[in-house]
């Protein structure tokens, strides 16, 4: 009885991964894609009406000192440590904003609910966050804005009417072009890669992976995707799925895709160290600080990213127009102070710009 | 003498409670208020139920670590049930509970007939289970589930959160399961000495794979209770909620050697870990700051509670 229940298990779960491996298209999420033109020709930006939340009878804040919580979706990691630094900074110049960060030290969906829920209950002004799972935050979201706590979104986000606002930090088929053809042009248009993401279910990772299939099937069709893996926000793992997809494939991989922040620096540790440099490359986002070594021994040629700080930066002074209520739906641009404006987009989006690229001659002008 | 140590902890345990809250509520004047606590008691309803039945397995002197895996597995099947296989909401959710069962029953079956030790099957298992969360789901979440359905996880039934009721209910079944039937003396035996429980008739392996069983089953309700609350499904749902679930139980007085431990005691222990991320949170401490503050309360209460039962037993 016990042999048959574990060998039926034991099938079950080899045909799942059978079935797992049958399609290296994974990553992606089912959402409709808009691959931009393969030559540099800009894309035409489609007008939609305001489809943020608006909170029940908020007090009026106009002016006065507000107390906002940014709850990142995981802090001790350089990426969200610049985007606190971006908040911190924008608070400080602005004057009266009383803002802190806190957020879960896992990226863990339940953690970050139960810390936004804790907030809500002490009594804050403003919530800014970066969404670990667009759907499994809304509940939550939506009770501060029940509350009458202005909420704007960054990095990460979540259904639209479960916020006001998002900072946009750069739109997913800009990041997936630039990254695509990053890659066609250090491995060829022939060449096969991997990815190596957080989880399949990031809002993020999920679209930009979607936006770089679709780009990649129009402009670079005889590129060769072999798998995309999971190695959550962890150093550790990144670097482990890194080192097995240089073992498992040999020499027909030639790109690794690095989609967060820590995988990318991992990646690159395992091509160094499997002496790989030159013959497998690494495009991907990351920050700067991290990448240095790399860039500087020539690994790795160019590493894609906004800036982080303005992020932050951008997301506060938003935080901050709601409060004054000089942001309302309908308008097309904000003021962000040093950023100047920025622009309304999707409907109840906000956007940083266009994306950095950090090579050998700038990355050493940057720190984060 | 044992009856009298249990009591100890418990009052102990109580004393503390009583003064987390005390001082929490003058740190915070948002803490001590019936909506808050209130939805303190939704947010710790899934680490609960799987508490209460982890009670009842320590006290034999096994473990299952294997809770949140089965978990993320439920929550996952009840969404393929429903979008992927067409049933109706209400059959794909007693299915996925059918399934979560089953997989604890799994536990069971590997810890008793193959005597593979209760550590090493569940480790084993929260490998096995997690991986078929993540095969089957094929990393898609499942979103839009009717209206009625977040009634579980996010309304109220008479002003108190639906799966509060769910929690008290399993709390007072587990604690008279424990205290007051033969089975209850039964698993209190087997965790104090099981070779002289076997001797003494009692159906030892029956006893272990119905609790495994019943762990299996308390952490399936516990994902649909999940998927309710933040209204989608994840395959990495409940990772690591068995690390939380076994620190109630073993702040609740519980022994790890089993024969020993009360769902009272594990209900207190659940308590004041909540008061503490809560309370703490709303005093403005940060989440790291709490995280270390949980684990010197567990090991002040252990020492504590090691010490009365010295005193009581010398």
């Amino acid at each position: 009885m016990g042999k048959i229940l574990l060998s039926t298990l034991f099938a079950l779960s080899v045909s799942t991964s059978m079935g797992f491996a049958a399609s290296p298209w994974t990553g992606g999420d089912d959402l409709p894609t808009n691959p931009l033109a393969c030559d540099a020709t800009p894309s035409k930006a489609e007008a939609k009406p305001y489809d943020g939340g608006q909170p029940t009878n908020p007090p009026d804040r106009k002016g006065k000192t507000i107390k906002v919580v940014d709850v990142p979706k995981i802090v001790g990691i350089g990426y969200f440590n610049a985007t606190s630094k971006g908040i911190a900074e924008a608070a400080k110049e602005m004057g009266n904003m009383d803002a802190k960060t806190d957020g879960p030290s896992k990226a863990n969906i339940d953690d970050q609910i139960t810390l936004i829920d804790n907030y809500i209950t002490s009594g804050v002004d403003g919530i800014l966050f970066a969404a670990n799972d667009p759907v499994a935050i809304a509940p939550v979201l939506k009770k501060a804005l029940a509350a009458g706590i202005d909420v704007v979104g960054y990095d990460a986000n979540s259904e639209p009417d479960a916020r006001q606002w998002f900072v946009n930090q750069a739109e997913f088929n800009g990041i997936a072009k630039a990254a695509v053809d990053s890659m066609a042009e250090e491995i060829g248009d022939d060449g096969a890669f991997a990815i190596v993401t957080s989880t399949f279910t990031t809002p993020n990772q999920a679209r930009w992976i979607s936006e770089m299939q679709a780009y990649q099937e129009k402009c670079h069709p005889g590129m060769k995707w072999l798998e995309t893996v999971e190695a959550q926000e962890d150093n550790i793992l990144s670097f482990n799925q890194s080192n097995t997809l240089i073992n498992k494939y040999g020499d027909d991989l030639k790109g690794i895709f690095g989609m967060t922040s820590v995988a990318t620096p991992a990646a690159a540790e395992a091509v160094t160290q499997a002496n790989k440099c030159g013959s497998v490359a690494v495009v991907g986002l990351a920050t700067p600080n991290a990448m240095k070594p790399y860039v500087a021994s020539d690994c790795v040629k160019s590493v894609v990213l906004w800036n982080p700080v303005d992020l932050g930066y951008a997301a506060a002074y938003v935080l901050r127009a709601v409060a004054d209520g000089t942001l309302e739906p309908g308008n097309t641009s904000v003021k962000a102070g040093k950023l100047g404006e920025l622009q309304v987009i999707n409907g109840s989006e906000i956007l940083l710009g266009s994306p950095t690229v950090f090579t050998k001659d700038n990355i050493n002008d940057f720190d984060f | 003498m044992t009856v009298r140590s249990i009591f100890r902890h418990e009052t102990f345990l109580a004393l503390l409670l009583v003064v987390a809250l005390v001082v929490l509520s003058f740190q915070s004047d948002r803490f001590f208020t019936t909506a808050n606590l209130l939805n303190q008691g939704r947010l710790m309803t899934e680490t609960g139920l799987i508490a209460i039945a982890m009670t009842l397995v320590i006290a034999t002197g096994g473990i299952d670590l294997s809770v949140g895996s089965i978990l993320g597995l439920t929550a996952i099947l009840v969404g393929v049930f429903w979008k992927s296989l067409g049933l109706p909401l209400p059959a794909a959710i007693l299915a996925a509970l059918a399934s979560g069962t089953l997989a604890g029953f799994g536990n069971g079956i590997i810890v008793t007939r193959f005597g593979v030790p209760p550590l090493i099957a569940t480790l084993a298992t929260l490998a096995l289970y997690r991986g078929l969360a993540e095969g089957i789901s094929e990393a898609r979440s499942v979103r839009g589930y009717p209206d009625w359905f977040y009634g579980l996880g996010q309304g109220e039934v008479l002003d108190v959160p639906t799966q509060l009721w769910l929690l008290l209910a399993a709390a007072a079944t587990g604690a008279v399961i424990l205290g007051y039937t033969r089975w209850g003396r039964a698993i209190y035996a087997i965790g104090a000495n099981e070779v002289a429980a076997r001797f003494s008739g009692l159906s030892v392996e029956k006893t272990k794979i119905a609790l495994y069983t019943a762990s299996g089953f308390a952490s399936a309700l516990a994902a649909v209770i999940f998927v309710s609350r933040v209204s989608t499904t994840r395959s990495d749902m409940g990772t690591g909620i068995e690390l939380d679930a076994i620190t109630a139980v073993v702040l609740g007085g519980t022994s790890i050697f089993g024969g020993r431990g009360t769902v009272l005691g594990t209900v207190l222990g659940l308590c004041l870990i909540q008061a503490l991320k809560n309370g703490l949170s709303l005093a403005g401490v940060k989440g790291d700051g709490t995280t270390m503050l949980i684990g010197v309360v567990l090991i002040l209460a252990i020492l504590a509670s090691n010490l009365f039962e010295r005193g009581g037993t010398r």
